[in-house]
């Protein structure tokens, strides 16, 4: 292992950018330390490695029957991904709206009316929530298998999370350690359906 | 059949998606090696070559030939990938919770003709990101540190600090 202020001095002697006051420094260094001359022959083998992997991989599949789709109708492809967004990023206002009401519930508003809060946010999260897995329900199939299993593994999870903070909260609707867990969740969840049918909507 | 360059240039920008789709055919394999060695990632490499092609066709009027066709892409392409990663950085850190989906999507249909070059690329393919976008463009592409710095938005400092992180990773994992 070399010394790690060697660093940027031999990465800039291997590529030759090093200022000739410095080279000599490094040289007279070299002469003298056997790992710092490994270091650089194997820089040098990185970099000719590097620039010798070859500049072309066709895509496994072609690409251009999609591309063709969005230059063709770009009006229409532009509008479907605007409402698309737009009621992504509506279902997220609505449980960050649900959310926001939530944690300013004052503890006396939940004492008094104990489970209210949830309920309101537990509807507006079920209505993004909603909201999204429809989107998603439609672009569904332009993801690849694994990407769907995938998704389907990560929101198996978060609904986990869900189902415990929800049951957590039941028993003790004022914690605001569980509004936080659960409002993490929930937020999760949204992002990852968003993410998915950003994705599958691209 | 290999169209004149300049002529299937000329009639795509006149709105001819036959020429622009010869075009694509011409330019598809490089664009694509390029966009899955700055994401680590076949599915958005996909979904930036397309991203890609669609933003050349938008802005071909603005190509006026001071540069060679295949430079003006392959920048436009760097620029789509850099920009949709610094947009979905944060988002992608929030929502990758229980795996990682790069492992499910790793780079296919490379044929490296060695061991070693396959080697460098799973190593190149699992470095932290901004040490791989830094190590592919002036390792692999042979863009200059100021270049990189005005694509990625860093300074030509950050640059060359990622590019040596990125070397002593490659290194260490090729030493193993």
């Amino acid at each position: 292992m070399t010394d790690p202020h060697m660093d940027a001095p031999l990465n800039e002697y291997a590529d030759g950018t090093l200022a000739a006051r410095d080279r000599a420094s490094v040289e007279a260094h070299l002469a003298e330390c056997a790992g710092c001359r490994t270091a650089v022959a194997e820089l040098r083998a990185l970099v000719a490695g590097a620039a010798a992997l070859p500049k072309t991989i066709e895509p496994s599949r072609d690409l251009w029957a999609t591309i063709e789709t969005r230059i063709r109708q770009p009006a229409t492809w532009n509008v479907q991904r605007f409402w698309r967004g737009a009621l992504a990023a509506a279902a997220m206002l609505v449980l960050a709206v649900g959310i926001y009401r939530l944690f300013r519930v004052p503890r006396s508003d939940l004492r008094v009316g104990e489970g209210q809060g949830w309920a309101v946010v537990q509807a507006d999260f079920d209505r993004a929530s909603d909201e999204l897995s429809r989107i998603l329900a439609v672009e569904r199939e332009r993801l690849r298998p694994e990407t769907v299993a995938l998704l389907e593994r990560n929101l198996a999870v978060i609904d986990t999370a869900i189902a415990q903070s929800r049951a957590a909260l039941a028993r003790d609707p004022a914690s605001a350690e569980l509004r936080r867990f659960f409002a993490a969740a929930a937020r999760q969840k949204v992002e990852l359906l968003r993410w998915a049918a950003r994705v599958a909507a691209s | 059949m290999h169209s004149d360059p300049t002529d299937l240039i000329h009639r795509a920008q006149q709105g001819d998606r036959a020429a622009f789709e010869a075009l694509y055919r011409a330019h598809a394999g490089r664009v694509y090696a390029l966009c899955l060695r700055l994401t680590a990632d076949a599915a958005q490499a996909e979904e930036r070559t397309q991203d890609a092609f669609v933003r050349a066709w938008e802005r071909l009027a603005t190509y006026r030939g001071e540069s060679a066709f295949s430079s003006w892409l392959y920048r436009l392409t760097v620029n789509e990938v850099l920009l949709g990663r610094r947009a979905e950085r944060r988002r992608e850190q929030r929502v990758v919770t229980t795996d990682d989906p790069a492992a499910l999507e790793r780079p296919r249909g490379a044929d490296p003709a060695s061991g070693s070059a396959l080697d460098l690329e799973r190593a190149v393919a699992a470095l932290p990101p901004g040490a791989r976008e830094v190590f592919v463009l002036h390792d692999v592409e042979g863009y200059r540190h100021q270049e990189i710095a005005a694509l990625a938005g860093i300074a030509v400092g950050t640059s060359k600090a990622q590019l040596f992180r990125a070397r002593r990773l490659l290194r260490e994992a090729l030493n193993r």
